[in-house]
């Protein structure tokens, strides 16, 4: 069955490359071929990672990867199509009249993304389980971009998911449609069971604590299904973790603001589904535009301008129509040294542009007025300009500002800040927990012999020696333990000898979860802490939600 | 506290009195305190143990009444006026702190130290 995807697999890149070329699209064919190479790193780093966090990076990429490559092929496929049409001598691009005014593109940011989560107090007091944890991230979808935020690890003492960083799109139109989707994946408990036995799996999710076992049982029925396009893009680590959607919304011009927004999700999944995060179903963030008529100049010359009123003729200046404003300077290069202008004529949503054809008097061709009122005021402002060119140029410039205005609303009212984006930092090597629960994944191909080099650390320098009954083990691998919890099925290979001194981390700096058996984290270091008289702090690593109140 | 099954465990515990002061409207007694059920233990610096969701003392202001009472940063309060400080929300024990018609508290907390065995000493003027 492997076989037979791999194959699939590999005939749908040959046939996604295949298109690629034949449209000669070179952009596009760079950035699939981009994405391919970097699915291929992703897919070849699952195969080869141990750590559950490494796996959950990868997996992650895969994903982003994957949907980028679909997106483009999405994209391909609709370029090809108006290819072909084209070539038959129907164009639908000219289906509108020819001087059809598009809208400017803009940027689009979304920022300070934050996601309230609900807690049953069953979670805090009943619950004397594993801290679950979950890593959730952000796929965020605009045209044909796919963006994705980092992944953040979530566990009950949260009381929300903040995502830092912001998430830029340069080429948007004000028609543009921003998908949200939020993935998340258990972190533990599905590694622990993926390999074991089916009676035992079942034996042991039942006698697991309430949550924890749903969720167990949920992962364990749906391990079979996968998820979208599979045939296409087969997933190809099937012991590795899966991530499940588990809300998604789209977002448009209307819910931008330049402020902090609350916006409803449409939450994907139930109580049982696997990954299953209490989500309170909103969501919120700063989602601001910048379009470029606001940013960059539109258009630019040398004017004669007089205000209606003056008698003299007009200051001769250069003109920067520039967002909503038109800004005269004495000279060109003021413009770009910085200096102040002249004077600056607001263009707004009420002004009132004429040209000056109608009204043109003897002597004085290529005008036109800026009319703004200002409160009871109106102030007119008539502008001349060099030559037909010109004031044509200058017109266009003005009703393009006009439509990009009415387009893009709200937008245009005033310039939106947006912070570049920082450069992502590397995935952070994630703090180790240093519990011995944790490190001690009982897993069936783990030796019993860890188990009892655990236990024997536990129980001080007393234990010198091997306990003779080991010796048991390491001739008989086949043998179960009957007392061991969870040893299993006969190990595998027993290729490399006692591993007496195999090393094993255990950090007392780190954030000791709660586990299962609730005894004491003592472990032999301890006693040398208590040497010193002075309180020394535990560092339990970040202090997050821990209240203190001064009385 | 925690315990090691095998090693010996000691504790001193020490009977403290502040005197609120009075600061205008408020009464304050100078230090401040973290944890309680609802809050989440292992974010505890000063507990070892870390199921242990009791009220931890967090900071001492200098020169404040319990600073002059001889109560130390991690000390570990167990009683206040006679009432259990061990399984109290975070809230309850700030208001037990804070009641207006008490002048004067009587807390029973309690410091791991390793030298020494189990003491109990009183604080001067008990």
């Amino acid at each position: 069955m492997q076989d037979r995807l791999r194959i699939l697999e590999d005939l749908n890149m040959l046939y996604i490359r295949q298109m690629a070329l034949s449209l000669e699209d070179t952009e596009l064919q760079r950035k699939l071929d981009h994405e391919i190479r970097m699915r291929e790193g992703a897919c070849k780093l699952l195969a080869a990672c141990s750590q559950r966090e490494q796996a959950l990076e990868a997996t992650k990429s895969l994903l982003v990867c994957n949907s980028r490559i679909l997106s483009y092929m999405g994209e391909l496929q609709r370029r090809k199509e108006a290819q072909v049409l084209g070539k038959t001598g129907r164009r639908p691009s000219d289906s509108g009249p020819p001087a059809e005014r598009s809208p400017c593109r803009g940027r689009v940011c979304i920022s300070d993304i934050r996601i309230p989560l609900m807690w049953k107090d069953t979670e805090y007091f009943k619950n004397k389980g594993d801290l679950h944890r979950w890593a959730v991230f952000l796929l965020l979808q605009l045209g044909e971009q796919i963006q994705d935020t980092e992944m953040v690890l979530v566990d009950r003492t949260l009381t929300d998911i903040s995502f830092q960083n912001n998430v830029l799109f340069s080429e948007a139109g004000p028609d543009f449609e921003l998908r949200l989707e939020l993935y998340g994946a258990c972190v533990e408990e599905e590694g622990a069971l993926a390999g074991a036995p089916k009676r035992l799996a079942t034996k042991l999710s039942s006698s697991l604590g309430r949550s924890s076992g749903k969720r167990v049982r949920a992962s364990l029925d749906s391990a079979g299904s996968s998820g979208s396009s599979p045939i296409l893009l087969p997933t190809p680590a099937v012991g590795g973790p899966r991530y499940h959607l588990l809300a998604h919304t789209t977002l448009t011009l209307a819910a931008v603001q330049n402020g902090f927004r609350t916006h409803d999700l449409t939450l994907a999944g139930h109580e049982e589904s696997p990954a299953w995060l209490p989500l309170y179903g909103s969501v919120c963030c700063r989602l601001a535009a910048q379009p470029f008529c606001m940013t960059q100049p539109t258009a630019g010359g040398t004017l004669r301008v007089q205000q209606a009123g003056e008698l003299q003729n007009g200051a001769r200046v250069h003109g920067v129509l520039k967002g909503t404003n038109l800004f005269c300077y004495r000279k060109p290069e003021d413009a770009d040294t910085g200096e102040e202008p002249l004077f600056t004529i607001a263009i707004n949503k009420e002004t009132r542009v004429r040209a000056g054809e109608l009204e043109q008097a003897a002597g004085r061709p290529f005008t036109l007025s800026i009319s703004n009122r200002y409160g009871d005021d109106e102030v007119t402002h008539t502008l001349q300009a060099e030559s037909r060119e010109a004031l044509h140029n200058w017109m266009e410039a003005l009703w393009q500002l006009f439509f990009d205005m009415s387009q893009w609303k709200h937008c245009c009212d005033e310039v939106m800040k947006i912070e570049s984006p920082t450069p992502r930092k590397p995935p952070q090597a994630l703090a180790k927990q240093g519990s011995l629960y944790h490190e001690m994944a009982i897993e069936p191909l783990d030796d019993i012999a860890a188990v009892t080099d655990i236990l024997a650390q536990r129980e001080g320098p007393r234990l010198e020696t091997p306990p003779p009954w080991l010796a048991m083990f390491t001739d008989q691998p086949a043998l179960p333990n009957p007392c061991s919890p969870a040893s299993v099925a006969p190990a595998s290979a027993w290729t490399h000898p006692l591993p007496w001194g195999r090393p094993r981390t255990f950090s007392l700096d780190a954030v000791p979860p709660d586990h299962p058996l609730g005894a004491s984290r003592s472990v032999a270091p301890l006693p040398s802490q208590r040497s010193s008289r002075s309180r020394g702090l535990y560092n339990k690593g970040p202090l997050r939600t821990w209240l203190q109140s001064p009385v | 506290m925690s315990y090691i099954p095998g090693q010996q465990v000691t504790a001193i515990v020490q009977r403290v009195e502040i005197h609120k002061l009075c600061r205008g409207e408020i009464l304050i007694l100078g230090f401040s305190i973290g944890g309680g059920i609802d809050q989440h233990h292992s974010q505890n610096p000063f507990s070892e143990d870390t199921t242990d969701k009791g009220i931890y003392v967090t900071r001492v202001s200098e020169g404040g009444p319990a600073e002059i009472s001889g109560l130390q940063i991690g000390d570990k309060i167990m009683q206040l006026n006679c009432w259990d400080m061990t399984m109290v929300t975070h809230d309850q024990a700030r208001k037990r702190l804070t009641k207006r018609s008490e002048e004067v508290v009587r807390l029973l907390v309690t410091a791991v130290s390793a030298e020494g065995c189990a003491a109990v000493h009183q604080s001067p003027g008990e």
